[in-house]
């Protein structure tokens, strides 16, 4: 898809600026409805496209990101660009920096849409907790396109964009990929610089793609992966090996945990005939048993709060930006204080303003989760709860490791049921949470992930594969899902 | 969980809530830690706490002051209300 664009950009047969054009045609006609995008940067995207195309026409060679258009989650920093992270806690920030991934993908040529609506600062799966509007699932209006990076994946589904970036912390990009139908790639954690996302949950947090194809994902992650100073915790570019493996000498591992009672029956069927198609090509799959699967939801529902908590003390109401529509007055603080104190008391120092701005700042979700974290770190509860995760953390890891000596990737579903009605699960924060029960593993491990659309239910809602390989694996899971990804498409 | 612990917990995260909502989040997280409790059964006597997914060292850089990332309200000082 990628490709096809570069080739009809460097064959003439369209300009970078009809293709910007074009793709704002679509967001006009459909966006509407679907709610994909928080912030469109129009003007910018057609001065790009200009230069590329000044560039073409003089004959100058185009990489294959160059002239691209694309949408980025709201939670990257774009410099210049309002970066909401899809709450009003920050409705009025403006990045004063460029994230490591755009700064990039800015140097390959690419050309950004706009910013796309996530639940806020990345917490749902359904991006119904976004601050500022729902988006919808584009291939049923009434169901949640998941989350929390919704808006990417609905505007590479509706095609508003080539490709777009979303962070992943528990399934974020392959929940959502898999309730909207396309390729969701979850590195291994620190393979993609992390400096300049809107930190959530640090040690679980990584930036990926959403892409309409396997090799779209490839091409992307080339582009954006890389060992970067800024980031502490990138990895060296050694890590991420290049090892390339046939698919005949592939073993693959089914771990049963995965396929358990409250899967849909449609997608254990739909995985069950993907699973026979790759035997019948001879590709060996074998059953296998990772005991503390059960424990890895959990196990994310205390280390991820707990890092919550602590990342989003930073707001605070004084630094990044005030919460608004305040009536005017001279000083900020005082602009803060007048503001809110026509909601309740009025603001007389500066605990109060924490108090105030945090309070009705966050929404409801992001709230919950900074009490649960405050909570489990909390003294008397610090060792039953938070060091308890971490020594569960590391029997997981283990677990994986172990399997890994075995076989060379897992396939599991990505999620127990397909895209589920808007509505039906925002007031039981628990059924919310179980959506990402087949994901988050991969996360508390640090490894890659991809989501492949592997069809459709009865009801025509996409169905999504998970494929999880080793730490470090990501070319060669790119590889073999490319590979699977030919075996589904062929007997589609 | 009682009042006095949500409050004691919304003192520590610096959060004003409506009593409805104190009450709502009570609920909430009583079934939240209901749920997270099943890790009490996993067997974890001989395992070191992890720090993060990885076992990688974090690398550091040096701590150098970047002049054009202060940008400071006023003569280099962020202006809060009064402290007291």
């Amino acid at each position: 898809m990628i490709k096809d664009l570069h080739d009809k950009l460097i064959n003439q047969e369209i300009t970078a600026t009809q293709l910007v054009e074009d793709y704002f045609k679509v967001i006009k006609e459909k966006d509407s409805q679907i709610q994909a995008f928080l912030t469109l940067t129009k003007t910018q995207a057609l001065e790009e496209a200009k230069k590329v195309d000044e560039k073409i026409s003089r004959g100058g060679k185009i990489g294959i990101l160059e002239g691209i258009p694309y949408a980025v989650k709201d939670n990257i920093l774009v410099k210049g660009v309002k970066t909401t992270a899809g709450s009003k806690i920050l409705e009025n920030y403006v990045a004063s920096y460029d994230a490591t991934v755009i700064k990039k993908l800015k140097n390959e040529g690419t050309i950004l849409l706009g910013k796309t609506n996530q639940d806020e600062f990345a917490m749902g799966s359904s991006t119904e907790n976004s601050g500022f509007f729902i988006t919808k699932n584009p291939w049923d209006l009434t169901r949640v396109p998941g989350g929390s990076s919704g808006g990417s994946a609905a505007a590479v589904s509706a095609q508003m964009c080539a490709f777009s970036l979303g962070s992943d912390t528990g399934g974020s990009i392959r929940q959502p990929a898999a309730f909207c139908g396309i390729v969701g790639l979850k590195p291994s954690y620190g393979a993609v610089s992390r400096y300049g996302l809107i930190s959530m949950a640090s040690s679980l947090d990584v930036i990926g793609s959403l892409t309409q194809t396997v090799e779209d994902a490839e091409i992307v992650f080339q582009a954006i992966t890389g060992q970067d100073k800024m980031d502490s915790t990138s990895c060296e570019v050694k890590q991420i090996q290049a090892t390339r493996y046939k698919i005949q000498d592939t073993r693959f591992g089914l771990p049963q945990e995965y396929f358990v009672k409250g899967l849909d029956e449609e997608i254990r069927d739909k995985i069950e005939a993907v699973i026979q198609k790759l035997q019948n090509q001879k590709i060996q799959i074998v059953e296998k048993s990772l005991p503390s699967t059960p424990y890895a939801l959990p196990c994310y529902y205390i280390i991820m709060p707990a890092e919550v908590s602590s990342n989003l003390a930073r707001y605070d109401g004084i630094r990044y930006s005030s919460i608004t529509n305040y009536p005017a007055c001279a000083k900020p603080a005082c602009r803060q204080g007048r503001a809110l104190a026509g909601r309740q008391s009025p603001i007389t120092n500066l605990r109060d303003l924490y108090f105030k701005t945090r309070g009705y700042g966050f929404g409801q979700e992001v709230r919950r989760r900074i009490i649960l974290g405050t909570y489990v770190l909390s003294k008397g509860y610090y060792d039953a709860y938070y060091k308890k995760a971490q020594k569960v953390r590391r029997l997981i890891i283990e677990e994986f490791n172990k399997i890994f000596e075995n076989v060379n990737f897992l396939i599991t579903p990505t999620t127990p049921t397909p895209a589920f009605k808007i509505g039906e699960r925002s007031a039981d924060p628990l059924s919310m949470y179980l959506s990402d029960i087949f994901t988050v593993a991969a996360n508390i491990g640090g490894l890659p992930a991809i989501n492949l659309p592997i069809g459709f239910t009865k009801n025509n809602l996409p169905i999504g594969l998970q494929i999880i390989g080793p730490y470090g694996s990501d070319y060669s899971l790119l590889q073999i899902a490319k590979t699977i990804e030919n075996i589904v498409k062929v007997s589609l | 969980m009682d009042f006095t612990e949500i409050n004691h917990l919304l003192e520590l995260a610096r959060l004003e809530l409506s009593n409805e909502e104190k009450e709502k989040i009570a609920h909430d997280l009583a079934k939240i830690l209901d749920y997270v409790n099943q890790l009490q059964e996993v067997k974890t006597d001989n395992l070191e706490p992890m720090a993060g997914g990885t076992f990688s060292k974090n690398i550091l850089r040096d701590d150098e002051i970047n002049p054009q990332k202060l940008n400071l309200e006023k003569e280099g000082y962020f202006e809060v209300p009064p402290i007291f």
